[in-house]
């Protein structure tokens, strides 16, 4: 359709894409080359020249390989955490409701605007050792210590993690279960179906591409994630993005700071990709390119729904 | 409805708000509790105190805020200017020239945001362009970080705005630019200034990229706040957490009151 | 595209000039035409058109400050030349022809997919054709985007900013082009005035009622004193009611404005034929027949006219060798073309309400297979040699019953002969080859 100015149809993209230049320039500029410095910088070691023995040191270094094992590890979990809280609590918010639910959903929508340190924040005064749950703990055992420690592991990461990132998986599936119609749950249900087995025939496939797009792109986020791996405090628990941090800011390692980089942004890219393509079938039909009258389209989309 | 008998619609609420309000409301009252105490060693905080908030509107902490405001409204009205501009400019595009222009705007939400603070050290630590230690390069990499989601929003928008109008207007003698300033902008007001919100929300939050890159006497509000608890001093953190959460708040309720007054206009 | 200043004002002495200079001139694009517009048309076109376009070339003001009144403002007609549409590889307009005089209205009719809202929209401006030229009087407007081309469009849905009040929607164009403030309230009031919406100048559009929005619309598009209206089914969204009303509004609208040529599209028979000075039928991306509404009924030029425009018997006809045409059996007596030879088949309309019941000229014997009382009148489906004839009689006091023999008869002067399979390819060039009237 890229032609379509030129011959016929919707008045000409002609010289369109010249408004479009600035700011691609400028993204360029602040952005892209940046990350090509970052690239050229991973294979230019200090003394000059190019190679590649900056990626065969780091890759031998284990706190390297730790730190992917555990950003992988890490990261798999929690999206696996967030999906199925995500899931059972959105099931309960759309189809079991309950008075002030829209509250939650704006609750939610605070949420995600807060920054993830504040959950690892939290967690210290519930979870920490001076904190909530061991307090409760030692002035009911008269114990010296409470049996909570484990949020300077990988435990903690991951339970702030699921915390976090559990209503974004909420948000796209609260948005595909208000296209769930009531009439067909009930068609269902007047069938003699019970209860989960609407959620697993009706509900739980249309719920699909909204879960596969919401699981990538929380996915994405824990790779990236780096408030809440810092917050923890724990030399134990590193994280490519922490090992990024580390070898820049606290060694001064750039070259080694940007090898790391360039695996991150592999790893990051590669998923994100991913989620590009699940969400792209998630969202409904893109609408065809022939504009002729849009506004007319809604209305024949409806009609199509209510007869569906 | 799902699940119709009485009893069992109970007991479901009951388990939402079981897994509901520990995981997600309670950090949140965790964190106000904390800030007006001096120590929590039971169920409940102890010593009361407001002392915390007295040290979090004064001095390093004030000046953290305003650094941290001053940051937030520089780089989202940047990346406001700067999204609106590209998806105006993509939606005027067909074909792969657009899905172009959405890749490069999105790409932004992919790469880790230590990593764009790390890329923008190693850019602007050499000639041509020096910025390594100045005010400027945070707000540049707040913006990069947030124009994504501007660009986002506003593409949305636009692509739902009947172009009835603005061929409306077209009929009407109306040259684009006058179009743009006159219909399609004041349309797109409302999806403007939510993402205006997002944007201002999301950078007052930045964490990553900003521990790269901040200056000594540039040292927004999330950087104090770890700066507070990686010293052991959690309660007046708390304090602090609660003051950036505050502030966010009111910026998206500001935000918001615009909103409904543009739509409702 | 209106210029200020210095401008407007020596376009002003020159459109003075040539006003008088071109009066009896031909203008190709209008001598196709006939009817009431072509006096209109006679008296000016080139003049003005031309003069505007040299001021769009000239300066950078906006106002057309220094008009002359509208009653002394030569008018702007429409022409279309071979004008080609596609999307893909799908033509959706296909090479059409269609002039528009000054100050005439012009229905486009036809089907949904037919074309006849890209026909409106190339002329807008938002649809720019593969091929052929759009004329806006004098000026080829193909290339120029739509906010130079000086028509006022009015659509189906409003389209009125939502974010603006009623005057200020009024007063868009008016302000997009610098008019003086004085004037674009003077004019602001005019519009709103003519619409009959000047008490709700302050409301905003969504406290506005459907016709009222309509209204609004139109006087917007007015306002700017457009030489060209363009409505694209502007009563479509109003109930049935509304609808009748605001098409005695249409009309009024179009006696008071004698300089303003219309293109109206719509899809609905009584809306063209009650509005136009002239229809013209679309379908399939064609035009297919082009005339004044009585024209158009009375001597449809193809099948699909016959059908889109009233009802018809369409009946399959062989010219007959003495003249007249042979159906079923029956040698009927119709006025045939000289171009048709003996033995070619053709098509014969015969409207039902000008068939009778009983004995007369140009006889069907037939039986009756269905009646339907319609109020006033009868309608009777009648088998003719395996063909079913329709026709409406005044109600019957005693009905026959079905399965008795009947005769029809019909006049030769109300039946027409029509090619066979007439609405298949025809019709493209249909505009120009027909008079009106």
């Amino acid at each position: 359709m890229g032609a379509a100015g030129r011959g016929s149809g919707e008045r000409g993209a002609g010289r369109r894409w010249v408004l479009a230049l600035p700011p691609v320039l400028v993204l360029g500029l602040v952005f892209l080359y940046p990350l090509a410095l970052v690239v050229q910088q991973s294979v230019s070691p200090d003394g000059g020249g190019h190679s590649v023995a900056a990626y065969g040191q780091v890759f031998a270094e284990s706190a390297f390989r730790g730190a992917l094992r555990n950003t992988v590890l890490i990261a798999v979990g929690a999206t696996v955490g967030a999906l199925l809280l995500g899931f059972a609590l959105a099931l309960v918010v759309a189809f079991v409701p309950f008075p002030g639910g829209k509250a939650l959903s704006r609750f939610i929508d605070v949420f995600l605007s807060f920054p993830s340190f504040l959950i690892t924040l939290a967690l210290l005064f519930v979870y920490g050792t001076a904190g909530m749950a061991n307090g409760l703990w030692t002035g009911a055992t008269g114990a010296a210590e409470g049996p909570f420690d484990f949020l300077h592991t990988p435990w903690g990461v991951l339970l702030a993690e699921v915390t976090y990132f559990t209503p974004f998986v909420m948000r796209p599936l609260l948005a595909a279960f208000s296209q769930v119609e009531t009439a067909q749950l009930e068609a269902a249900a007047s069938l003699g179906a019970k209860a989960p087995r609407i959620v697993r025939k009706v509900i739980l496939p249309e719920a699909l591409p909204a879960l596969a797009a919401g699981g990538s792109l929380v996915l994405v986020m824990c790779l990236n994630e780096f408030g809440i791996v810092l917050f923890t405090g724990a030399k134990g628990v590193t994280t490519l993005p922490t090992l990024v941090y580390g070898k820049a800011i606290l060694d001064g390692d750039y070259p080694g700071a940007c090898v790391v980089a360039v695996v991150d942004i592999a790893l990051s890219v590669a998923l994100y990709g991913l989620y590009r393509v699940l969400s792209s079938r998630a969202a409904p039909a893109a609408p065809s390119s022939r504009p002729s009258r849009p506004s007319r389209s809604p209305r024949t989309d409806g009609v199509r729904r209510a007869r569906a | 409805m799902l699940v119709h008998s009485r009893r069992a619609r109970v007991c479901v609420w009951a388990a939402f708000l079981v897994v509901f309000l520990p995981v997600f409301a309670l950090p949140f009252l965790v964190i106000v509790a904390a800030s007006f105490a001096t120590g929590w060693s039971g169920a409940l905080p102890s010593g009361p105190t407001l002392g915390h908030y007295r040290d979090a509107v004064r001095g390093d902490a004030l000046d953290a805020l305003v650094t941290s405001l001053l940051t937030a409204a520089a780089a989202s009205a940047l990346a406001l200017a700067l999204g609106t501009w590209a998806a105006l400019s993509a939606h005027a595009l067909r074909g792969r020239a657009r899905r172009a222009m959405d890749l490069l705007f999105m790409l932004p939400v992919a790469v880790p945001s230590v990593v764009v603070g790390l890329s923008l050290l190693v850019a602007f630590s050499r000639p041509p362009v020096l910025l390594n230690g100045t005010r400027a390069i945070v707000v540049l990499a707040h913006t990069v970080l947030v124009t994504a989601f501007a660009y986002r929003s506003v593409t949305a928008a636009v692509t739902r705005l009947d172009p009835a109008y603005e061929q409306a207007a077209a009929s009407l003698g109306a040259s684009p630019p006058y179009v743009l300033w006159r219909v399609r902008l004041p349309l797109l007001l409302p999806s403007l200034s939510a993402a205006a919100g997002l944007c201002f929300a999301l950078s007052m939050g930045e964490l990553s990229a900003t521990m790269m890159l901040y200056p000594p006497d540039w040292l927004p509000l999330p950087v104090k706040v770890f700066a507070a608890t990686d010293r052991g001093a959690l309660f007046s953190g708390a304090a602090l957490a609660v003051v950036l959460m505050v502030t966010t708040l009111l910026a998206l309720s500001a935000v918001a009151r615009i909103r409904t007054k543009a739509t409702y206009r | 595209m209106r210029r200020a200043g210095g401008g407007a004002r020596t376009g002003r002495r020159a459109r003075a000039a040539r006003d008088t200079a071109v009066t009896g001139t031909t203008d190709t694009g209008t001598a196709t035409d006939s009817g009431p517009a072509a006096a209109r048309a006679a008296e000016a076109d080139a003049g003005p058109a031309a003069a505007r376009t040299a001021e769009a070339d000239t300066g950078t003001g906006a106002a057309r400050t220094t008009d002359p009144p509208r009653t002394h403002r030569p008018a702007t007609g429409i022409r279309l030349e071979g004008v080609t549409v596609a999307y893909g590889g799908n033509t959706v307009l296909d090479s059409l022809d269609l002039t528009v005089g000054p100050g005439e209205f012009m229905a486009l009719l036809g089907p949904s997919g037919s074309g006849k809202t890209t026909a409106l929209r190339a002329v807008a401006g938002f649809v720019r054709p593969a091929s052929g030229r759009v004329f806006l009087g004098d000026r080829d407007v193909t290339d120029l985007p739509p906010h130079r081309r000086g028509v006022g469009m009015v659509v189906q849905q409003y389209a009125l900013f939502p974010h603006m009040r009623v005057d200020a929607n009024v007063a868009f164009g008016l302000r997009a082009r610098r008019t003086p403030r004085a004037e674009t309230a003077a004019r602001v009031a005019e519009a709103l005035e003519t619409t009959g919406m000047a008490a709700y100048a302050r409301r905003y559009p969504r406290e506005l009622s459907g016709g009222q929005q309509q209204r609004v619309a139109i006087a917007r598009a007015l306002a700017v004193r457009p030489d060209v209206l363009l409505l694209d089914e502007p009563l479509s969204a109003l109930d049935a009611r509304l609808r009748s009303g605001m098409l005695a509004e249409l009309a009024r609208l179009h006696r008071e404005l004698p300089g303003v040529s219309m293109l109206y599209v719509t899809h609905d028979q009584v809306e063209a034929l009650t509005l136009a000075d002239r229809v013209a039928v679309m379908d399939r991306a064609r035009l297919q027949d082009c005339g004044t509404p009585h024209d158009l009924y009375r001597r449809p030029r193809t099948a699909f006219t016959a059908s889109f425009v009233g009802d018809a018997n369409l009946l399959p006809v062989t010219v007959a060798a003495g003249g007249g045409v042979e159906f079923a059996g029956t040698v009927l007596d119709v006025p045939v073309p000289a171009s048709a030879a003996p033995g070619a088949s053709a098509t014969l309309c015969v409207r039902p309400h000008l068939v009778g019941l009983g004995d007369g000229p140009n006889v069907l014997r037939g039986t009756l297979a269905e009646l339907r009382w319609r109020g006033a009148t009868h309608r009777l489906y009648v088998e003719v040699g395996g063909h079913r004839v329709e026709a409406d009689v005044r109600e019957l006091r005693e009905t026959p019953p079905p399965g008795t023999e009947v005769s029809l008869h019909f006049a030769a002067r109300d039946a027409v002969l029509l090619p066979a399979g007439a609405g298949e390819d025809e019709g493209g060039a249909a505009d120009g080859r027909r008079r009106a009237g």
